[in-house]
């Protein structure tokens, strides 16, 4: 009994700190996890929901955004179907990395790759990057765009939701039982 | 839930009979009455299910099962899918234990069943395997990996070609990165990662069908993640071969047998694909500073590839060699480079035993291209930068001296050749002194390496013109470099130590001599002269430093010590006088020098008798030691770099009788029954040449030949319209260089229509060149330079004897006559030659010159792989198409 329809592969990339181990813990355990360390390599996690009445299974891979990891989480580019793009709303320099991640992506990931921008710490009272500038980011290059909190679980659930929603409708990536 | 259906699954009919006893075990499922109608495999495994985990697997019944399994392998798939099924819901469940006993069986039931029908087990299997290993439990993904390891270990008579192991190599990738918080539960985590992969490779690597591990998404995943568990070791402890199993339960030593197993299985085609990611990942984690970590690695990979392709590792380091660090700056830059052929050279030498033929050359090519790049790099940071070329030559020597020695031969002929011309040098553009120096110390580093046997073995005739071709070097300290290289050539009995400082006590050196041999002996006699005035004419240049007559000196000692004998003796002796002769009169040298050399000719001298056991000659030789020992210490070793406090009344050319006589010599020879016909006669030598390079080629042709016609060649060049030219002013002889141009207008347009030029370069070492200069009685240019450079110190003393008779006497009326033949020529040259082959002659004036320095400047220049043979060793001109492989190194071609 395998009991879902659908696998889709979701990988989390963006600089070290941002908070895609919260967001990812956040989702798939409902914790916001206290003293988190940064990840080393890759992690992995394993979600299942439900789209119209579809199990859909998400595989998550969190990448460590430390640069000495970055030949290693490169290599988990390329089997993503969604990429999601993570930068800390209150720290400038993450933003300002964001064109690198896309140079990035383009070389490494599938060019039918579904990639999603997301500025995440809106809980923080110390904004440095205004929700239209990192929305303006999106649209110019073609990304969909959220403003999260992993804090405060202020739209994860959606952020998640959604790529698996967009993953089906793109339906073009059906995975059954056997994909090891 | 759909596993409520399954109880009524269909065609299960023959099972009903024997299953109404059974009783559900599964309180998951609906109802109780059902297990009547179940089907008996699902029966079978339900009882191996304790009531409470911790009973474990009930073994009688996992008999029956397997029992079963073995009867009906047609069931197998299904027992396989149904046990997953559990699997799935206790997972989901948290029921840990029961999945636990559901994997446990799993494994049992697939070493049991070696049946064709196992591969559709082995997907439920897998499966079972990856829900467990997707599940947040340390506890459940360790077992997951246990199992899959021993899967791994079975060997099934037909793979499914479409099983794909993208998650297991992934997921076992991430466990390797494990950064649990609990240390020892984040080992075990990282170990089993290890394990995992160890199995993947293991299952997928003798067959490229079931799934090609090589590939780039797989090596950039395994290869990271096996180094990243290496570098955590505290210690790097580097074995040939690591003992079967010892230690296997760090993660380290697990992730280093692993890789061993890795590079081991890799074919040739597949090294590269282990090897990017370990350069990468050695580049991110800046793992190159201090290299230890990257020697340790290095040295594993070359200790399990497969020996013949060990030198594909070699290679793709030197090709990393220059690759950019991440965001390095230009100084940590340069470091990274010296650190990384740092760890080129501690591998190197465990590819030199495996490398053949081609790559030989290769690895030495490539190393001097690496060289010759840093040399150009202007880095500002020089001493980074010259670490990274110690490193490179480190290398270079590491690698030839695991070279048998013919090979080292052929490649100190290949490095020789690479060194800058010294007239190129002489133009002094900075990198080219540096490249000249330390391609110099690359072929000292090779030579050191080598083994001399026969010395004609050592000195092939064309790398003994070569290297006495460099001997001339505009640069002091590439001149002394020269000596040394000559030094670890010639010394075969380790003599060099003792002879490095000049000294008249020779019996305190504890000198091993022994007879030379006839095969040494014919060497020298077709050597001996070019040698000699090699090393005389190297002893004549005003930038000498002590270290250069010191050097010479040396080396001059090791060839009595190597070739000294009846028969070499009076050239030796010849030698000596001329050195000591031309103290006196070459009027180019400084006191010092002069006292220098002074110093070793009385050294020399008292070396022969030693080796020679000539006692008169030694008694003779040791009162004029001990008169200077009286009168002029200076004029005895040990050399000094200055003698400044000398009187006018002690300079070396005021003490005639402190030197040694040229006929006492002869005497003292002749007593001991020693040829001494060549000793009396005049010196082939004299004083003051401006070294030139090729100077020596033509002794190629036969020593006798040119015996004979130094004499000539030297002397009548001598001007003496230029006699009273001051010193030092470059002045440009208008009419010579007319009469040069002339020549080679006739030459070009009367005579022969060989290009002129062609004697330079392509026949450089045969005859021709050097008689062409002077059948005219005038020289060529380069004779013309030499000549003003005599001429210019024409006023303090005479140069050569033959020069003093003529300059004294004035021209002869054969010169006399022959000028002015030469002038009439030329006017009616100039009256008759059309306006553009005027032009042509004097427009360029210095034409030769131009020439000669394109043609070494296109040696030089070339790449280090020749395409054509300007510089061919022998001088003979190669036919163009010759691959630069074999004319380098054609012996390496014989296997
Ligand atoms: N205020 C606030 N802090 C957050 C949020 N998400 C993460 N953080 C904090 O940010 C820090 C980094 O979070 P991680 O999830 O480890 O960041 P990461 O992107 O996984 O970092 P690497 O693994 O190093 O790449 C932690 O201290 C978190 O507590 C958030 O939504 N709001
Ligand atoms: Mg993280």
């Amino acid at each position: 009994m395998e009991d879902y329809k659908f696998l889709f592969k979701v990988v989390l990339v963006g600089n070290a700190g941002v908070g895609k181990t919260c967001l990812v813990r956040r989702f798939t355990q409902g914790l916001f996890p206290p003293g988190q360390g940064a990840t080393i390599g890759v992690d992995f996690m394993i979600k299942t929901v439900e789209v119209d009445g579809e199990k859909v299974k998400l595989q998550i891979w969190d990448t460590a955004g430390q640069e000495r990891f970055r030949s290693i989480t490169q290599s988990y580019y390329r089997s993503a179907h969604a990429l999601i793009l993570v930068y800390d709303i209150s720290c400038q320099p993450t933003f300002d990395c964001l064109p690198d991640w896309l140079r990035e992506i383009e070389e490494y990931a599938n060019n039918k790759v579904l990639r999603i921008l997301v500025g995440n710490k809106t809980d923080r009272e110390d904004r440095e990057i205004p929700r239209h500038i990192g929305e303006d980011f999106a649209q110019r290059h073609g990304m969909y765009f959220l403003e999260t909190s992993a804090k405060e679980a202020e739209n994860v659930e959606r952020l998640f939701m959604e790529i698996a929603v967009e993953l089906m409708e793109r339906g073009g990536v059906m995975t059954h039982n056997f994909t090891y | 839930m759909s596993f409520v259906k399954c109880c009524f699954e269909a065609g299960e009919g023959h099972d009903f009979l024997d299953s109404f006893v059974q009783k559900c075990t599964d309180p998951g499922c609906c109802c109780g009455c059902c297990s009547a109608l179940r089907p008996r495999y699902k029966r079978l495994v339900d009882n191996i299910f304790p009531a409470i985990p911790q009973d474990g697997l009930v073994k009688t019944n996992m008999e029956k099962l397997t029992f079963y399994s073995l009867s009906s392998p047609e069931k197998l798939d299904r027992i396989g899918e149904y046990l997953f099924q559990k699997a799935s819901r206790d997972i989901y469940r948290r029921r840990h234990g029961f999945v636990i006993i559901a994997m446990e069986a799993m494994d049992q039931l697939l070493v049991a069943c070696h049946s064709q029908t196992l591969n559709l087990f082995v997907e439920s299997f897998l499966k079972m395997v990856q829900k467990l290993l997707e599940s947040t439990d340390p506890q459940l993904q360790i077992l997951a990996t246990q199992s899959f390891v021993r899967f791994a270990n079975i060997e099934e008579d037909t793979p499914s070609y479409h099983r794909r192991y993208d998650f297991f190599v992934s997921k076992f990738s991430a466990m390797c990165h494990s950064n649990h918080i609990d240390k020892v539960q984040r080992d075990n985590i990282r170990l089993a990662g290890i394990q995992g992969l160890q199995g993947v490779i293991r299952k997928t690597v003798s067959d490229d069908l079931v799934e090609n591990i090589w590939e780039a998404q797989h090596m950039d995943k395994i290869v990271p993640s096996l180094l990243y568990n290496m570098q955590t070791a505290e210690k790097y402890d580097t074995v040939l071969c690591m003992e079967g199993g010892a230690g296997e339960e760090e993660p380290a030593r697990l992730a280093e047998a692993c890789l061993r197993e890795l590079v081991g299985r890799a074919s040739f085609g597949h090294i590269r694909s282990v090897l990017r990611p370990v350069l990468t990942h050695f580049d991110r984690h800046e793992l190159w500073i201090p290299n230890d970590f990257a020697v340790h690695t290095f040295k594993i990979i070359m200790f399990s590839i497969q020996a013949q392709y060990s030198y594909s590792v070699v290679e793709a380091l030197m090709q990393h060699l220059d690759a950019g660090g991440s965001g390095a700056s230009e100084r940590d830059y340069t470091r990274v480079r010296a650190a990384r052929a740092a760890v080129l050279s501690n591998i190197v030498a465990i590819a030199a035993g495996d490398s053949v033929g081609p790559s030989v050359l290769e690895i030495i090519n490539n190393l001097l291209t690496n060289l010759r790049a840093s040399v150009a790099r202007d880095s500002e940071k020089e001493t980074d930068e010259k670490l990274y070329q110690e490193a490179l030559i480190n290398a270079l020597g590491e690698f030839a001296d695991h070279l048998p020695d013919f090979q080292k031969i052929d490649i100190m002929m290949f490095i020789v050749n690479k060194v800058p011309s010294s007239q190129r040098a002489n133009k002094g553009t900075k990198a080219d002194c540096m490249l000249q120096s330390i391609l110099l110390k690359s072929l000292l580093k090779v030579g050191t390496t080598y083994r001399t046997g026969e010395l004609s073995k050592a000195f092939p005739a064309a790398f003994l013109d070569a290297l006495l071709r460099v001997a001339a070097a505009a640069e002091p300290r590439a001149r002394a470099l020269l000596q040394r290289i000559l030094h670890t050539l010639l010394d075969r009995r380790g003599n060099a130590p003792r002879l490095h400082h000049a000294t008249v006590d020779v019996c305190e050196l504890g000198l091993i001599v022994e007879k030379c041999s006839r095969q040494d002996l014919i060497f020298i006699s077709k050597h001996g002269y070019a040698l000699f005035s090699s090393l005389y004419e190297g002893l004549q240049l005003e930038s000498n430093m002590m270290e250069n007559v010191e050097a010479i000196y040396t080396t001059l000692a090791l060839i009595c010590i190597e070739l000294g004998s009846e028969e070499t003796v009076g050239d030796i002796m010849q030698l000596v006088l001329a050195i000591q002769q031309s103290s006196l009169s070459n009027p180019v040298l400084s006191v010092a020098q002069q006292c220098q050399l002074q110093a070793i000719s009385i050294s020399l001298a008292a070396l022969v008798p030693h080796v020679l056991l000539l006692p008169r000659l030694a008694d003779y030789i040791h009162k004029i030691i001990v008169a200077r020992r009286e009168e002029a210490p200076h004029l005895l070793p040990p050399l000094r770099e200055e003698y400044d406090d000398l009187p006018p009344a002690k300079m070396p050319n005021k003490l005639p009788y402190l030197m040694m006589d040229q006929m006492a010599l002869c005497d003292m020879l002749k007593a001991h029954g020693v040829d001494v016909s060549r000793l009396s006669a005049a010196s082939p030598y004299s004083a003051g040449n401006v070294a030139l390079p090729h100077r020596h080629s033509w002794l190629e042709a036969g020593a006798a030949q040119g015996r004979d016609s130094l004499a000539e060649i030297t002397a009548p060049g001598t001007e003496l319209d230029s006699a009273n030219s001051s010193p030092g002013v470059q002045r440009q002889t208008q009419h010579d260089d007319l009469d040069e141009e002339y020549r080679m207008f006739t030459e070009k347009y009367n005579h022969n229509h060989r290009p002129a030029m062609q004697n330079f370069g392509a026949y450089r070492s045969d005859n021709d060149f050097w008689h062409w200069g002077h059948q005219d009685s005038r020289s060529s240019e380069h004779d013309m330079r030499r000549d003003r450079k005599h001429t210019s110190g024409g006023s303090q003393s005479g140069v050569s004897l033959e020069a003093l008779r003529r300059a004294a006497g004035g021209p002869t009326g054969a010169e006399r006559r022959d000028a002015e033949r030469r002038r009439a020529t030329l006017n009616n040259a100039f009256r008759t030659a059309p306006f553009d082959q005027l032009l042509h002659i004097t427009q360029p004036k210095y034409e030769i010159k131009d020439k000669l320095e394109e043609i070494f400047n296109s040696i030089s220049e070339e790449p280090l792989l020749p395409q054509s043979g300007p510089c061919s060793p022998a001088g003979k001109s190669y036919q163009h198409q010759v691959p630069p492989y074999t004319k380098y190194f054609p012996e390496l071609f014989l296997y």
